[in-house]
């Protein structure tokens, strides 16, 4: 394990770069106790099966990836005409400190393990989205795109009692001029009020040479739901867990997942859901493609707790194989403690159906086309459960793209 | 005590019995295993010199390797102390933890014996009762009968002085080497008893061959090996254990038992076992398949304080399959940590899993299993489906299957569902007259039928009986 600080980092650089944003005194607190959590934080822990571990996160070099206060990156940041605030972290720490203050830190633990404490510690783009008591927002949007070798961002969403917001957040990078790999990391804690509603969703297309983390949480109050989408296409390896805590009696979270892999990528996606309140519900659905020398490795945790009274909770995850070279590890797992429930998961491997493939050809059309729209069909359980006509479409276009 | 006397002098054991008890002291004096220990262990046996050192060279091993720490969930072993071993290495000494007497036996072990109905005669043998009873003219003449079809079944220590080239060839080799966890290592340097079992080419033995183990208590160590040998075209069901308690005051089991399934060969190994409350039962169980061969593992784990044991088998030939029936069973206290595990390392291989767990008054069950599939493992599938029953709040039931897939022409299926006794099926059965307890009774008789219905009929009604007294709450 190679937890340790890296050279380019110490207490300097994170005031440094608290101060650059003239962040508020506890905003600096938190980042120096993160960094000082570096020093005996553990990697994420990753499935271990014998003599076998299925995701070598040991590999990043953060001397060679971390330049935290060359981060650079464009922003674009839209909110619709309604009373929503879609606010860049220095601009949200200006406006509604309490906001921020409150939830930030609260949702993620910032000390959970080494990548995590590390992006708090160095997060330099961070966007809140605060929606208001009984405030409608649809197409709230944010685009980053990386220019530096690394960029730490941080996304805080906050909703108040019968609120209700779609948001839609992207991350690609731009050419880097210089050799080497890159690291992008992305925390997201989306904080339900009462009786809110949020729809998130995530598009990873991240350039080949990028080693990407992410974290999305949320936790869920009374009657609230908190669904997220994410589709992942980009970076060299990903490490990508979605969870969300459903706190409130009677909430309900949805996590959808697509991912689609080629050459060498590594994709470890893992969903996780925790029922610890009464009449809850939990929809995980995750479908991946993996082509040439890909692989996939997913995890889904379904966790009911002793007093999630009438629970009902679902996880389905199917991979196709494209290629013989690739590998595809599963491991959706239920944790039950209590009786009053109905909980289920199925996980499934395999490839493109001959008959199908047959029946196509028969009909005139070109082998590989035949495979494309069979692919193309694949992914249609999963992109009709996605309620952002934009985020869609996108996807649509990357997996046509990738296919061609 | 003049109680026990007059109970030995029914028995042909005291003499061996008296002659232990003088032994018993030499061994006290140690803590933790030695060298020494393994050695008289081995001249105990008169073992020849190369199994002497394969104890030692898994000694080696043992005093090495970590315990199991950093499963996700698993049970809590902290209570076992593998230094307390020692004075219980020997299955026929005094010491080994059993009783010597009927009347030694917890209140709750006599009492499942006497509800199970189990005869007199097999009550002590299988309770783990110190006195042995000898089998009875009509097993010798079955074994007869098999031998003349140079099928072998013995006692493992006598297999070692009988058939050293085989027991050399298969013995701890390539099927569960002692550098597999810590306990096959620990395993490999004390084992002692179990059954060795030979089936030559082309043999069919019809009946399964529990009938003359049954009685043959010398088999049920806390360490015993099974070594079962089915050669080429041959068909062999084996059945372990008994479903009673098998009572021990020492509290950990560590078997080990390998399967040679040869060429479109088909073994059965059924288990019903019912540890003592008090066992932590960490065994060791794997089946290496060779082209067409068909490996079955029925299991139903009851009883235990804590039990981790995930059978396997590797399909080694082209064309091999394997299922797997398992039922668990956790009631207050226990922690039932079970699965199974598959490897298909050739060509159009198949397995099946079938899971199947019930957990009550704070128990906890989890199926823990690894389905791998290894590249070139070309046209192979496996169904793996897990189904749970919750009584109540305070119990557990975890379900963590792990899949390994590197090839892409397959076809790979896992599912699960946990839920609760659906109160629409007992206010069905009530009204039709039955009792709230009956009616439960019967619908997870339902829920194990998969299991029952794979054992000989006097196995399946033990276990049936087995689990209404589990529901009644009337055992510990």
């Amino acid at each position: 394990m190679s937890t340790q600080l890296p050279a380019s980092i110490s207490e300097e650089t994170v005031r440094q770069l608290s101060e650059e944003r003239d962040e508020p005194e506890w905003l600096l607190e938190t980042r120096l106790e993160a960094l000082a959590a570096l020093s005996d934080a553990e990697l994420p822990d990753v499935i271990q099966t014998p003599g076998r571990r299925w995701t070598n996160l040991a590999v990043l070099d953060f001397e060679e990836l971390v330049d935290p206060l060359a981060q650079t990156e464009e922003r674009d940041l839209v909110s619709p005409e309604s009373e929503v605030e879609v606010l860049s972290f220095v601009d949200a720490v200006a406006e509604h400190e309490e906001v921020v203050r409150d939830s930030f830190g609260s949702v993620i633990d910032p000390e959970r393990d080494y990548l995590t404490a590390l992006s708090v510690a160095l997060f330099s783009s961070g966007t809140l989205v605060y929606v208001p008591e009984g405030v409608d927002a649809e197409d709230v949007k944010i685009r980053t795109r990386m220019e530096g070798r690394s960029l730490f961002n941080h996304t805080l969403v906050v909703t108040e009692d019968s609120s209700s917001v779609t948001i839609l957040e992207r991350q690609s990078s731009e050419p880097y001029s210089e050799e080497g790999m890159r690291y992008y990391s992305g925390l997201v804690e989306i904080d339900a009020g009462e009786n809110s509603y949020v729809q998130y969703g995530a598009l990873q297309n991240l350039s080949e040479e990028t080693y990407n983390y992410t974290l999305k949480r949320g936790v869920t109050d009374t009657y609230s739901t908190v669904n997220f989408i994410e589709g992942n296409l980009g970076s060299r390896l990903t490490r990508s867990d979605i969870e969300t805590e459903l706190n409130g009696d009677s909430s309900e979270t949805k996590i959808v997942g697509a991912f689609f892999g080629h050459r060498d990528q590594h994709f470890d996606v893992n969903a996780r859901v925790w029922h610890q309140a009464e009449h809850t519900t939990a929809d995980l659905v995750t479908r991946g493609v993996l082509d040439e020398e890909a692989r996939s490795v997913y995890e889904g945790v379904q966790d009911v707790g002793r007093g999630a009274w009438d629970t009902n909770s679902y996880q389905r995850e199917n991979t196709l194989m494209l290629s013989d070279d690739s590998e595809a590890d599963a491991s959706p797992k239920l944790i039950i403690h209590n009786h009053d429930t109905e909980a289920s998961h199925s996980a499934t491997v395999g490839q493109v159906d001959q008959e199908d493939l047959f029946y196509m050809t028969s009909r005139g059309i070109p082998h590989l086309t035949a495979r494309n729209m069979l692919v193309e069909g694949f992914f249609v359980p999963v992109l009709e459960e996605i309620a952002v006509d934009e985020l869609r479409d996108d996807l649509e276009e990357l997996i046509a793209a990738r296919l061609r | 005590m003049s109680s026990e006397q007059d109970h030995l002098k029914e028995t042909d054991t005291e003499a061996r019995f008296e002659f232990k008890k003088e032994q018993k002291s030499s061994f006290q004096a140690e803590k933790g295993l030695t060298e020494e220990t393994i050695r008289v262990i081995s001249e105990d046996k008169d073992e020849p010199e190369w199994m002497l050192k394969r104890r030692l060279r898994a000694l080696k091993q043992f005093h090495e390797m970590p315990m199991p720490t950093d499963w996700p969930g698993q049970p809590d072993l902290s209570e076992v102390d593998v230094n307390e071993i020692v004075p219980y290495i020997r299955p026929d000494v005094e010491t080994r933890g059993g009783v010597d007497d009927w009347t030694d036996l917890p209140d709750d072990i006599k009492d499942t014996f006497d509800k199970l109905g189990i005869p007199e005669a097999e009550k002590n043998a299988l309770s783990g009762v110190g006195a042995q009873y000898e089998s009875e003219v009509v097993y010798q003449n079955m074994q007869e009968r098999w031998e003349e079809k140079g099928v072998v079944f013995c006692n493992m220590d006598k297999a070692v002085q009988e058939y050293p080239d085989l027991v050399r060839e298969h013995f701890m080799t390539k099927c569960v080497p002692p550098s597999d966890n810590k306990f096959a290592a620990l395993h490999g340097a004390v084992w002692s008893g179990g059954s060795f079992v030979y089936v030559p080419e082309g043999v069919t033995v019809e009946m399964p061959v529990q009938a003359y183990f049954r009685m043959n208590s010398e088999g049920m160590g806390q360490f015993e090996h099974t070594l079962i040998i089915a050669e080429e075209g041959s068909e062999v069901h084996y059945i372990e254990g008994c479903s009673a308690p098998k009572y021990s005051a020492f509290n950990l089991h560590s078997g080990g038992v390998e399967v040679f399934v040869g060429e479109d060969a088909h073994v059965q190994y059924s288990t019903v076992q019912n540890w003592s409350k008090n066992t932590y039962n960490l065994n060791t169980k794997r089946a290496i398949v060779e082209k067409g061969g068909r490996m079955e593992w029925i299991s139903g784990s009851m009883g235990s304080k804590a039990t981790m044991l995930y059978p396997s088998s590797v399909l080694k030939g082209r064309g091999a399959s394997d299922n797997h029936i398992t039922i668990a069973f956790a009631g207050k206290g226990q922690n039932i940590d079970t699965g199974a595990k598959v490897y298909h390392n050739a060509p159009e291989t198949k397995s099946t899993i079938e899971s199947k767990s019930v957990s009550k008054d704070g128990g906890r069950t989890n199926y823990r299993g690894l389905v791998h599939i290894a590249d070139g493992a070309h046209d192979s599938s496996t169904a793996v489906e897990c189904d749970a029953l919750m009584f109540d709040n305070d119990s557990t039931s975890d379900t963590m299957p792990y899949m390994e897939i590197n090839e892409s022409t397959v076809d790979v299926a896992h599912e699960a569902t946990v839920g609760k006794i659906g109160d629409e099926d007992v206010f069905y059965l009530q009204s039709r007259g039955l009792d709230d307890d009956d009616a439960k009774q019967m619908i997870v008789s339902g829920f194990i039928e998969p299991i029952t219905e794979e054992l000989p009929i006097e196995y399946a009604v033990e276990l049936n009986r087995l689990v209404e007294l589990e529901m009644e709450g009337s055992l510990g």
